[in-house]
């Protein structure tokens, strides 16, 4: 570990709204942390928890869930499924002793990419202040 | 080995400003598996795709990362690209660099390490990434109308006019819907039979629209370009091929029973149409109240019948059809009466709805067109409109605008005015919202020439007193109370979706709004399509419109249908999830998971699995994240392929 | 099941024909009416001010009395149905009222009781057929105009009583006993209530008489000592009567009818119902 530790996020993004919201963060020149690295994914219905679990597995400090707010998914209802899967899996990590700020699941429209850079940015302040994950990343 | 090629681009100064994209193409020649990675001013341009496309060619690519713009961008640009170099085009990933990295960040050094962390999750993907095509469907070439109104006529003769047959199914009797009932039309105050009357001869003799009157569709399976849907006739107890439209029957018929047509203002017999002119002109018994289906006894009908077309035991048959997309035009009904006590509907005669209020002005109708008060025969010297009877109204009613009722209300004070000069017509509003062309000026015209007296503000209660009607309100403009003694109170009930359309809806597979409209793809976007490809909508079943709005409507389902038509395959993007059947538990855990019903049990020999219909699936995953053992696989999203992603994103 | 009785103090008073024929036929249905041990007004009106919670302590204080007994309520007047139910509903619903009328009363009750009114207790626990079969004086040929008035039940959310704009449950009441309800158009609206007190204030309760009159009443039931006053000073001949003056009547008890501003007795009489006087 360098002595300038910083966080690394990996984040799921549905590709019709938090994705689309990142880009126009980019298209809007909204600097935020360099800590959040996204993955695709057709909808936040498609995150498995495992994909969360292998992330932290694999050292990512916080891990990000994010889709269309609820009532505007493009499939009419994959995120209800992400709203309640993910507050079944935030206990679950909480239970494991994680931190709760390490975790979050954030509705972020195609439209505000303010919010998606807000989110990055209080996201990696979080977790500067907590430090690396080290609860469950495996030892390599 | 996979041979992958990363090709960075500079866009100019937009990524390589902030990126130093020559190490990141130096890294990514490190990551195994990539033979070959460039950079280029403008990946996007024409001599930056040749670049690849040569790369592809010499270099013998199994794999391309580009790392550029957003997806959203050139995704498809370099998937051509790569299809004219002979790679399949599911083998090219973009990395996002620009809008989701260089544009963001500004330190050089982090940005350059994300950079090549988001190529190596790409790489990472693009190995994991199998050749598909796309998928096709035969498209076949006949649409299903559902709705013989004046929206799904609409929609059927332009499909027809177009070459294409078309099935119109209307439940009801005849043709012409709710616009069968009006008697003028805001805002020409033109005849509604006048510009309805051609439009359903029309459609009943185009050679390529098959109407099926007093139909039901039943069943509907399969996808866009190819639906089966069966279709119910129910029985009319008449036999329509035998029948000459004579109507004796109807004239003979002994049994007067109050008729629907008419609102209950006036009364048809237990067989017959529902108006002279209806279309086509061929009588149904009303099964529950006629005299030989409750006593067994009557028959006049079938006695006085020239051809013997009356048939008792007739039963209900049920046909099946196949079509390549079907447009739902089931239009609107309104609030029942029961809904609104302190108004008197349904208790007291002269309190009518507005529809009730089309037939007596109807030349056709139960009173030839003469104003007159169900109650006495009066000619009514004071009438009062009340607006908003259910609509803008959450707490008893519906919190939507029903949209048609300002303009109806002020096209009914005018006509009334132009029948009874010396009537006075009061009108109690919310807000008059006249959004239209001429719609504004006609309302002004129903103040300023008619002499509408409007008030602003809501009824409390309608009583009888003294042989008329008191109509307590208040006017909060001026801030008094209101008591008006009316002969007639009219009122504009909300619109609301017909009972039948939720039924309708589940057959459809179709979503449908809190209030049971059907809902359309995208308000703005694509509003005449549903969620289900190859379904659209016209008219009022999706929200409440008026004549010109839903002819629109109508025009615009019968365009997108017209195109579906347009092609002899249908193409659909292949990233569908699938079955790995080896591994498939059977617990179909993800068949009420999926919003498009794609999924359905399949008999194995020896156990069931689950299977993905492909032609309805829109690939958003759900299925594969709620799969416990594995088996449903999301292609260009698999487990595996996200898996690599995180794993090569932690490094 | 055991209820507390909640008289209200118009009862005790002005009103003590409703109290006493309510009573009277509550024994002679089987009901025990045990009246609550120490009770005050409830305050007659329901506060409409989300900080008027000193409002709100008497009929707290007669809930959680009532609750301290093990039992639910019942009432007799329209004006305490309306303040003890909305009072009850505001209590279990938000928590903040209830912790401050908690700690002022120095009580503990959190809104799990309920308040009746004696009809519903007729409709569900007698039941109207089990009323119409102890009937033993049929009110035949009687036509009554049922009046509802507004406390009863408006606000609809929280009175739950029966449909705002056409309530049956007055009609079928009297159907039970015999009688024959006259349906009038302003059997739900407000008699004026205390503004009938202002001069010229009582139009409201004329045109509720009267169209009860033009409807063909021989007389008007309420279950409200206010509208009952309002209605009787209206300026029509037309008797007011609380509705378990007729349950009494037709159980063959008294009715206690004297007293009333417009004597109900002569009209009950050319029905046969009530003895002629020589």
């Amino acid at each position: 570990m360098s002595l300038t530790w910083e966080p690394r996020i990996v984040g799921f993004a549905c590709r019709w709204c938090t994705y689309a919201g990142a880009d126009l963060a980019g298209t809007s020149r909204l600097e935020y942390p360099a800590a959040i690295r996204l993955i695709r994914v057709p909808c936040s219905g498609r995150v498995n928890p495992s994909f969360v679990l292998r992330a932290f597995q694999r050292g990512a400090d916080g891990v990000l869930v994010a889709g269309c707010h609820p009532g505007d998914c493009h499939y009419t209802s994959g995120n209800l499924f992400t709203r309640r899967r993910y507050s079944l899996v935030k206990r679950f990590l909480e239970y494991l002793g994680m931190e709760p700020e390490r975790f979050r699941v954030e509705w972020i429209s195609a439209a505000e990419g303010h919010r998606f850079a807000q989110v990055v940015r209080e996201m990696t302040a979080d977790l500067r202040r907590l430090g690396p994950n080290r609860k469950m990343r495996e030892e390599t | 080995m996979p041979r992958i090629g990363v090709f960075v681009c500079w866009c100019g100064l937009n990524i390589a400003g902030t990126v130093d994209v020559e190490r990141v193409a130096e890294a990514a020649r490190a990551i195994p598996g990539v033979v070959h990675a460039e950079t280029y001013k403008y990946f996007c341009s024409e001599p930056g795709q040749n670049l690849i496309k040569q790369a592809i060619q010499e270099k013998r690519l199994s794999g391309v990362v580009v790392a550029a713009c957003s997806p959203s961008m050139h995704e498809s640009t370099f998937r051509e690209a790569a299809r004219m170099a002979g790679l399949n085009p599911y083998l090219v990933q973009i990395a996002n660099i620009r809008e989701q990295c260089s544009w963001v960040h500004t330190d050089r050094e982090e940005a350059t390490v994300k950079a090549s962390a988001i190529v190596a999750a790409m790489v990472a993907k693009v190995r994991r990434d199998e050749p598909l095509e796309p998928l096709k469907f035969p498209v076949h070439r006949k649409a299903l109308v559902i709705g013989g109104g004046i929206a799904g006529m609409q929609a059927a003769t332009d499909i027809a006019e177009a070459g294409c047959p078309v099935i119109l199914v209307e439940q009801g009797p005849n043709l012409g819907g709710r616009m069968a009932q009006l008697s003028e039309t805001f805002p020409t105050l033109d005849c509604a039979s006048c510009i309805l009357t051609p439009r359903t001869a029309e459609v009943a003799r185009h050679p390529l629209i098959e109407v099926l009157a007093y139909s039901e569709v039943r069943e509907v399976t399969g996808y866009v370009g190819d639906f089966t849907v069966k279709i119910a006739r129910k029985p009319a107890y008449v036999d329509w091929d035998k029948c000459i439209g004579c109507m004796l029957c109807q004239e003979k018929c002994p049994r007067k029973i109050p008729s629907d047509f008419e609102r209950g203002l006036g009364s048809r017999k237990a067989i017959g149409v529902n108006f002279p002119q209806a279309v086509p002109n061929r009588p149904v018994i009303d099964r529950e109240h006629c005299t030989y289906f409750e006593k067994g006894k009557c028959g006049v009908c079938a006695k006085i019948c020239p051809v013997g077309a009356v048939d008792f035991e007739q039963t209900e048959t049920v046909r099946e059809e196949k079509v390549g997309a079907i447009v739902v035009a089931t239009g609107f009904d309104v609030l029942p009466r029961e809904a609104f006590g302190e108004y008197g509907y349904g208790k007291y005669p002269d309190v009518i709805d507005s529809l009730a209020f089309e037939r007596l002005n109807s030349s056709s109708g139960p009173t030839d067109g003469v104003i007159r008060r169900p109650s006495d025969g009066k000619i009514p010297r004071e009438v009062v409109f009340i607006q908003c009877v259910g609509s803008r109204d959450p707490d008893k009613g519906k919190p939507y605008c029903s949209k048609i009722c300002c303009m109806y209300t002020a096209k009914h004070a005018m006509l009334y005015r132009h029948k009874v000069p010396d009537g006075q017509a009061y009108i109690f509003y919310m807000d008059v919202r006249a959004g239209g062309k001429g719609y504004e000026e006609f309302v002004q015209r129903a103040v300023e020439a008619d002499g509408a007296l409007y008030l602003r503000g809501r009824v409390a209660r309608v009583y009888p007193e003294d042989g008329r009607l008191l109509v307590k309100g208040v006017d909060t403009l001026s801030g008094q109370a209101v008591e008006i003694a009316a002969d007639l109170v009219v009122l504009a009930t909300a619109a609301v979706p017909r009972e039948e359309a939720r039924g309708l809806a589940q057959i459809l597979k179709v979503g449908t709004d809190e209030h049971g409209f059907f809902s359309e793809a995208h308000p703005k976007l694509r509003p005449v399509e549903t969620m289900t490809r190859g379904i659209f909508l016209a008219g009022s079943v999706q929200a409440p419109r008026d004549i010109s709005e839903s002819v629109a409507q109508a025009s615009g389902a019968a365009a997108k249908v017209l195109a579906l038509f347009s092609r002899d395959e249908l193409a659909a993007d292949p990233l569908v999830a699938a079955v790995d059947e080896s591994r498939c538990s059977g617990c179909l855990a993800c068949q009420p998971i999926c919003p498009y019903h794609a999924i359905e049990p399949k008999a194995l020999k020896d156990r069931q699995v689950a299977s993905v219909n492909a032609g309805l699936c829109q690939g958003c995953g759900a299925c594969a994240a709620a799969c416990r053992s594995g088996a449903m696989k999301l292609k260009g999203f698999t487990d595996e392929q996200i898996l690599a992603e995180v794993g090569t994103l932690c490094l | 099941m055991a209820y507390r009785y909640f008289p209200g103090c118009t009862l005790h008073e002005q009103a003590r024909n409703f109290d006493v024929t309510a009573r009277e036929s509550a024994r002679r249905l089987g009901l025990e009416l045990a009246e609550l041990d120490t009770w005050q007004c409830c305050g007659a009106v329901f506060p409409l001010a989300t900080d008027a919670i000193i409002n709100l302590v008497s009929p707290y204080r007669a809930l959680a009395a009532a609750d301290g007994a093990g039992a639910d309520l019942v009432t007799l007047c329209s004006g305490c149905l309306n303040v003890l139910r909305r009072t009850n509903r505001l209590v279990a619903t938000n928590r903040e009222i209830q912790e401050k009328l908690k700690s002022f009363v120095e009580a503990d009750y959190s809104g799990g009781r309920q308040v009746h009114h004696l009809l519903e207790i007729l409709k569900r626990d007698v039941t109207f057929e089990g009323l119409a079969a102890k009937v033993s004086k049929g009110l035949a040929g009687l036509r009554v105009a049922p009046y509802y008035g507004c406390l009863l039940l408006r606000p609809p959310e929280d009175m739950c009583f029966d449909d705002p704009e056409a309530p049956t449950i007055l009609e079928d009441f009297l159907r039970a006993l015999g009688a024959e309800p006259v349906d009038f158009a302003l059997k739900t609206e407000c008699c004026g209530a205390y503004l009938a007190l202002r001069d010229g204030g009582r139009s409201a309760a004329a045109a509720v008489v009267r169209s009860a009159a033009a409807g063909g009443a021989d007389l008007v039931v309420t279950s409200c000592p206010s509208c009952s006053y309002n209605l009787e000073q209206a300026g029509t001949a037309l008797p007011v009567v609380y509705f378990t003056q007729l349950l009494a009547l037709a159980l063959g008890l008294d009715g206690a009818f004297g007293g009333h501003a417009v004597d109900p007795r002569p009209v009950l009489r050319k029905k046969s119902l009530l003895p002629e006087v020589n």
